[in-house]
């Protein structure tokens, strides 16, 4: 871990009959969670983001020493913490709303002026996303639903950026995201840990994506980390290996 | 894109020539009612049904099965309650009556708002449960039709019966562009979104109990005014129509889609409907009837409208 430590988590058991254990997460960092479907990863990262709680343990966001438990997505998000879900179409986008309502569903509260909204600071915002994001669309007024997946999930990733979070909680963020946009999601959030201190933490199906852009990652096998590679440790072979239960030699 | 806004035109569309054929018809049948003399009075007398849709219509939009079935109820145990506790005791002053009867309506609504978000009851069962427990407060606080209301309450039904409806239509519009509103419609249209992108799903959907409530008491007043007396058994027959109304005024039972315009047009509808047949000799059985076709087409209706988007 480096930086100032920024989310705990200890004694996790993620159900009754799973081994606990913690995990640290400090600023600036970017942590892949990797593991076979059902074996704990997603339930670990919604855990983080106060969605579905674990079956044991304690989860507590740090700010300015101060230790805060996280419980509720609602509480999160006021402590910075934001999470992106893996199903964009139930859990990510409101299909009836537009897509700046869309996009500013969690900094409508900071932005009202007096209590009401302001269509054009909304608008405003958007448009610094919509340039360093590169989303297509025709108008922010239009419906998300006219969007193409992609841009759907850009829009929900500027909704997530817009609110200034310290922690970031991707859920396999760039499924139907073609390979050039992947690359640039991935560049902005090295700057942003760099320069603004944000972390994140991405749950990714495509290995190859985690191993080439994160600092860390914690492989889950049977509802907890069979492996915590560094920077050095992660390669493809060893979170496959860790994946499937692989013994491996370490290498060096 | 194209396609929703088409449905939600042509949705529109139906509605406005419903509303304008049924005036006209209204017109060719008793044109005294519509006169310049006589359309405050018209309008007094669709108040009440108005404004106990638009207090229908924020638990519906808040999504997740919500609905206020004990909103009729509702409103005829705050009549019963104004004219008992306040009119029978002297207490007049408009200033006093008014603030009381908004408050204890919204803490109704409050009520089934926490029975919902708190105890976590569906909204069907535990308003089902608030409407029998009004049903029967109502003749425990007075037990037959009587009383009578001060003379400021009397003119709410007459020449000032614009008056309740225009507060609540500011209010709405105020509502309309504060952030609550914008959570009510994403809880409404996606509460599994709004949770995973931490709304306070349980309080939006408080508020808009307490909202539907604060209503209620606006038609309560306007309802007293009406009748000018408590009357135990006048409020469980205006649940369904107001719940007619609604649906006809294209807000979608599911939830996050409409609004009070609609729910409005809606009422004004089932209001005129209601007139025309009543002065073409129909009995109250038939009305009855024909609420319960009205609100199974226009949710049929509404679903193959919000389907033709795709």
């Amino acid at each position: 871990m480096i930086g100032e430590l920024l989310l705990e988590a200890s004694g996790i058991r993620l159900t009754e009959r799973s081994r606990p254990f913690g995990f640290q997460l400090g600023t600036g960092e970017i942590v892949g969670l990797a593991g076979l479907e059902g074996h704990g990863q997603t339930h670990f990262l919604e855990a983080l983001a106060g969605i579905k709680g674990p079956f044991a343990g304690t989860i507590e966001s740090l700010r300015d020493g101060r230790r805060q438990p996280v419980r509720g997505a609602h509480r999160a998000y006021a402590q910075g913490i934001v999470y992106l879900p893996q199903d964009r179409k139930t859990e990510g986008i409101f299909p009836s709303l537009s897509v700046l309502d869309n996009f500013r569903i969690l900094t409508i509260g900071r932005d009202s002026r007096f209590g009401f909204l302001s269509w054009r600071r909304g608008q405003r915002a958007f448009a610094k996303h919509r340039e360093r994001l590169g989303i297509v669309l025709a108008s922010p007024a239009s419906p998300i639903t006219s969007l193409s997946g992609g841009n759907q999930q850009k829009v929900l990733l500027a909704r997530l950026l817009e609110s200034e979070p310290r922690v970031m909680l991707l859920n396999d963020p760039t499924r139907g995201v073609d390979h050039p946009t992947r690359l640039a999601l991935f560049a902005l959030f090295e700057e942003l840990a760099q320069e603004a201190g944000l972390s994140v933490v991405v749950l990714s199906t495509e290995i190859d994506e985690l191993v080439s852009h994160c600092h860390r990652a914690v492989v889950f096998r049977e509802g907890a980390p069979s492996a915590q590679l560094d920077r050095a440790s992660l390669t493809l072979d060893g979170v496959l290996a860790a994946m499937f239960g692989i013994a491996q030699t370490p290498t060096s | 894109m194209r396609w929703r806004s088409w449905g939600r035109r042509m949705g529109a569309g139906v509605i406005g020539i419903l509303l304008i054929s049924l005036l006209l018809l209204n017109l060719w049948l008793n044109p005294a009612r519509f006169a310049p003399s006589g359309i405050l009075t018209t309008m007094g007398l669709a108040a009440p049904l108005l404004l106990a849709a638009l207090a229908t219509t924020p638990a519906i939009l808040s999504g997740g099965g919500g609905i206020d079935i004990s909103i009729g109820p509702m409103i005829g145990l705050l009549n019963v309650a104004m004219v008992q506790y306040l009119f029978l005791n002297g207490i007049e002053s408009p200033l006093v009556v008014a603030p009381a009867v908004l408050l204890a309506a919204a803490l109704l609504g409050m009520v089934n708002g926490l029975l919902v978000v708190w105890v976590r009851l569906p909204p069907i069962v535990a308003t089902l449960g608030t409407y029998l427990v009004f049903v029967g407060l109502s003749p425990w606080v007075m037990n037959r039709p009587g009383g009578s209301v001060p003379e400021w309450l009397t003119r709410l039904g007459h020449d000032l019966s614009w008056l309740l409806l225009v507060l609540v239509a500011v209010l709405w519009m105020v509502l309309v562009r504060t952030p609550l509103y914008a959570y009510l419609m994403a809880t409404g249209g996606s509460a599994k979104a709004a949770f995973a992108s931490g709304v306070d799903v349980a309080r939006v959907r408080l508020v808009a109990y307490t909202l539907g409530g604060l209503f209620a008491g606006a038609a309560a007043l306007a309802l007293t005014a009406l009748i000018g007396s408590g009357d135990p058994n006048i409020g469980p027959p205006i649940t369904l129509k107001a719940i007619a109304a609604v649906a006809l005024g294209g807000v979608s039972l599911a939830g996050g889609r409409g609004g009070l315009i609609g729910a409005a047009a809606g009422a004004m509808i089932i209001y005129l409907l209601d007139l025309a047949l009543t002065r073409t000799g129909f009995s109250t059985f038939v009305l009855q009837m024909i609420y319960g076709i009205v609100l199974v087409a226009a949710v049929v209706f509404n679903s193959v409208v919000a389907r033709r988007r795709w």
